[in-house]
């Protein structure tokens, strides 16, 4: 937060490190904020002159951001040029800014879309995604919610995705003596993710903001043929094999849970109109901040969902949700989230609609965590 | 240097299915200088006066006495002419026969000008179209003169074949301006406002001789302001779409739509003329292809141009939603102005419904005025509205048509049925 630049598109201030405007929505040209690039911790890695343990971590395992999407695309409706205010020359069809609508594949296997919806007026959705060129091998997928009664949601639910990026670049602690002392690593790394996002959200909110960003939080990282989900909120992780009997993997700080385990069906539960009072977020005005943790060892071909509540308002059990994975009938993972929020879209469109996906084709022998030995 | 801004008022909010969108975009400028003295080019000005033998003495010397103010206005530097008009147009000043036929303003010609005009003597007939034709020759034989503005008086109807007056006014249309003034209540007010609606100028009566001289200064004080010559509206529409109407509707009501210059497919140039330190109401409205709710568009993207320069824009949109709170909404200004147009629109058919002797028509046609004019605020249309006719009840619009009216009373609501008044404007808005 030193120097003060100006969004390329209207001219209004940005903070630093901040690559949409929050006015605009316009990208601002800063670069990613990413701490530490891909290659660089090597460099700096203090363990790097110990002369008895190598580093249990290699550097090498940092997962490398997708690739930018490149230029603007042509108008969605007529195939036109989209101009500078982002309003085709042609048919005057507003593009959607890059905060609005945003799609990531950082592999073959794993991809996401973000989307702003229709009713909404912004996207304060935000969602990182990571992943190794392998299929199967490691994945990270990050969907925040922002909470759409601040002010500056939209700014701080992707800095605070991009801030736990960060945390998961790179691969989770293993070789731990014990299964039950490595998911306490594992949750310490959560821990340390959701608190990066937190301060990440907390810096981007106004100090004097009477309302300050806030925002869910839900986590699927890919190693192997582990899963393991972390969240704080109502946002959530699905497994959906291929062959049936999905489960949800989060579960959610709501108010809905709690009464599905008093025994009230959950349709009825989750469409309770205070349903959707979570109970815990992120940000400035949060208490508790620690994810719920959880994991699972997948035994099968099937999808990772990663989603936020703009997806699942719309088909809330796995076996719905299989329903709509069936009809894309696709193993290609953009297809999928696009075929997902196009279905939440069709829907009605109420909120903003995030869907990130990793397909896991044959589950491979846990050699994610082997070299960490 | 000059400077724009551009706002625009509109409800972005369409229902499902809507398709047509009204937006107001008010053009401000400030810093335009004085006109001639920027890097645009020279400004030159004509006075024509009406030297027909209608005019009577007093009037006469009335309008000499105009003249002669109206050329202690004109700036050093400027170039100018004075034209006597009658059954032919005459060059007063200059006096000269060939080649350029206008001189640059300083000390002596003034007070040369001021000399010729002092010799104007009413005689012969009302030939306009001679007049304008020989204005259009005098600007052209200057060629560094860019804006060029010409002062009108005339006291009496047009006695020309029918048609002539109109192809002179073709032939003047974007080359110059003029405001128009007609003294006494012999002259055709339609005529008249045909001139200065399609020259972009003003019209308006002057009563009696006495008010002359102040409305020839006030016209040319006005004109020397106009320090940006020929500003266009640049109109971008979707393809697709169709532009109903664009109506300059502040601070008159002039409807540019038909004066449209293609610039390519889906862009279109309106002329507004010379600016001063002034702002201006348009009214654009556009009919676009109806999308799904919660889609936007832009429907039209309202530019002004100097030169070859954008000089500022206004983007009006289209939002289509479900949400009835929001599109049952009709934009203040929006409503303000659709309700001074028809204004504008019922004093002029009343009032030739009424010289046409069809009292029934005119009689509800003033009385709808009087019912708008209360609406909108506008008290100058009242007040004038008022001495024509007998208002019962102004809410309802029912009103008598006076028995004797005061034909300049008449004249004076047709000239300012065009004028119209603004509204306050929430800052926050």
């Amino acid at each position: 937060m030193s120097t003060e630049r100006v969004c390329p598109s209207c001219a209004a201030v940005v903070p630093d490190g901040v690559r949409f405007c929050e006015s605009c929505g316009a990208p601002t040209g800063a670069p990613p904020t990413d701490p530490l690039p891909p290659t660089a911790p090597l460099d700096v890695t203090p363990m790097e002159d110990a002369p008895i343990s190598a580093p249990t971590r290699r550097p090498a395992d940092a997962l490398p951001d997708p690739a930018e999407p490149a230029g603007r695309r042509p108008c969605a409706e007529c195939g036109g040029e989209v101009g500078p205010d982002y309003y085709c020359t042609t048919c005057g069809t507003k593009a959607p800014s890059e905060r609005d609508h945003f799609e990531e594949t950082p592999a073959s296997w794993v991809a996401g879309v973000c989307d702003r919806g229709i009713v909404h007026e912004r996207n304060e959705d935000a969602m990182a995604v990571l992943a190794a060129d392998r299929p199967g091998s490691r994945a990270v997928l990050l969907v925040l919610d922002g909470v759409s009664s601040s002010v500056d949601s939209d700014v701080a639910s992707l800095a605070g995705a991009h801030a736990a990026r960060e945390v998961l670049r790179r691969p989770l602690p293993a070789g731990m003596g014990t299964p039950e002392s490595r998911d306490a690593a594992v949750a310490r790394t959560f821990a340390d993710a959701t608190a990066a996002a937190n301060a990440a959200i907390v810096a981007t909110t106004d100090p004097d903001s009477p309302n300050p960003a806030s925002a869910t939080f839900v986590c699927a990282v890919v190693e192997g043929r582990q899963v393991h989900v972390a969240n704080v909120g109502d946002s959530r992780a699905y497994w959906l094999p291929d062959d049936g009997g999905g489960v949800q993997l989060s579960v959610d700080d709501s108010l809905a849970p709690a009464q599905i385990a008093a025994g009230v069906p959950r349709e009825q539960a989750e469409s309770s109109h205070d349903a959707h009072a979570i109970t815990k977020w992120l940000g400035r005005d949060s208490g508790d901040i620690t994810p719920r943790v959880g994991r699972i060892e997948v035994t099968g071909p099937g999808w990772v969902l990663v989603c936020s509540d703009g997806l699942w308002n719309y088909a809330s059990t796995p076996a719905e949700l299989a329903v709509q994975v069936r009809a894309a009938a696709t193993t290609e993972p953009l297809a999928l989230a696009s075929a997902l929020v196009g279905f939440a879209t069709a829907s009605g469109g109420h909120d903003n609609i995030t869907a990130a996906v990793a397909r896991l084709a044959v589950p491979e022998a846990d050699e994610g965590v082997q070299h960490h030995g | 240097m000059a400077e724009f801004s551009a706002a625009v008022y509109q409800n972005e909010f369409l229902p499902d299915g809507g398709t047509d969108v009204n937006a107001i975009v008010t053009i401000g400028c400030t810093g335009a200088g004085t006109a001639g003295q920027g890097s645009g080019g020279d400004a030159g000005e004509i006075i024509i006066v009406d030297t027909s033998g209608s005019m009577a003495p007093e009037t006469m010397q009335a309008a000499i006495d105009g003249a002669k103010a109206a050329l202690d206005e004109i700036v050093d530097g400027t170039y100018f002419a004075v034209i006597a008009g009658a059954d032919h147009a005459m060059l007063a000043y200059p006096a000269v026969s060939s080649g350029p036929g206008m001189v640059r303003m300083d000390g002596r010609t003034r007070h040369e000008a001021m000399s010729a005009v002092e010799r104007f003597i009413g005689s012969g007939g009302t030939a306009i179209s001679t007049w304008l034709d020989l204005a259009g020759q005098l600007f052209a034989s200057i060629k560094d003169v860019t804006q060029r503005h010409v002062l009108l008086l005339t006291d009496g109807e047009n006695r020309e074949r029918p048609g002539k007056l109109d192809e002179a006014i073709r032939r003047a249309t974007g080359y110059f301006q003029a405001d128009c003034r007609g003294v006494g209540t012999d002259w055709q007010v339609a005529e008249v406002r045909r001139i200065s609606e399609a020259l972009l100028g003003s019209v308006d009566i002057i009563p009696g001789p006495s008010e002359m001289r102040a409305q020839f200064q006030q016209i040319m004080r006005t004109s020397m302001a106009r320090g940006v010559s020929d500003g266009k509206l640049r109109i971008w529409t979707p393809q697709g779409a169709q532009i109903l109407f664009v109506r300059q509707v502040s601070p008159t009501v002039e409807d540019l739509t038909d004066r449209r210059t293609p610039v390519n497919p889906l862009t279109g140039d309106y002329p507004t003329g010379a600016w001063s330190d002034e702002s201006r109401d348009y009214h654009v409205a556009v009919r676009v292809a109806a999308k799904a709710i919660g889609q936007e568009q832009l429907a039209a993207r309202v530019q002004l141009v100097v030169g070859d320069q954008v000089v500022t824009q206004g983007l009006v949109k289209a939002t289509w939603s479900s949400d009835e709170s929001l599109t049952t909404k009709i934009d203040q200004q929006v409503a303000h102005y659709t309700g001074q147009t028809e204004l504008a629109r019922a004093i002029q058919e009343g009032l030739a419904a009424k010289a046409g002797g069809d009292e029934a028509t005119a009689t509800v046609k003033l009385g709808r005025a009087v019912r708008l004019a209360a609406e909108t605020g506008n008290d100058e249309a009242t007040t004038k509205l008022r001495k024509v006719v007998d208002v019962e009840d102004a809410d309802e619009g029912t009103v008598k048509l006076k028995r004797s009216i005061d034909k300049a009373d008449e004249m004076a609501l047709d000239t300012a049925s065009t004028k119209t008044t603004r509204i306050r404007r929430d800052p926050t808005a």
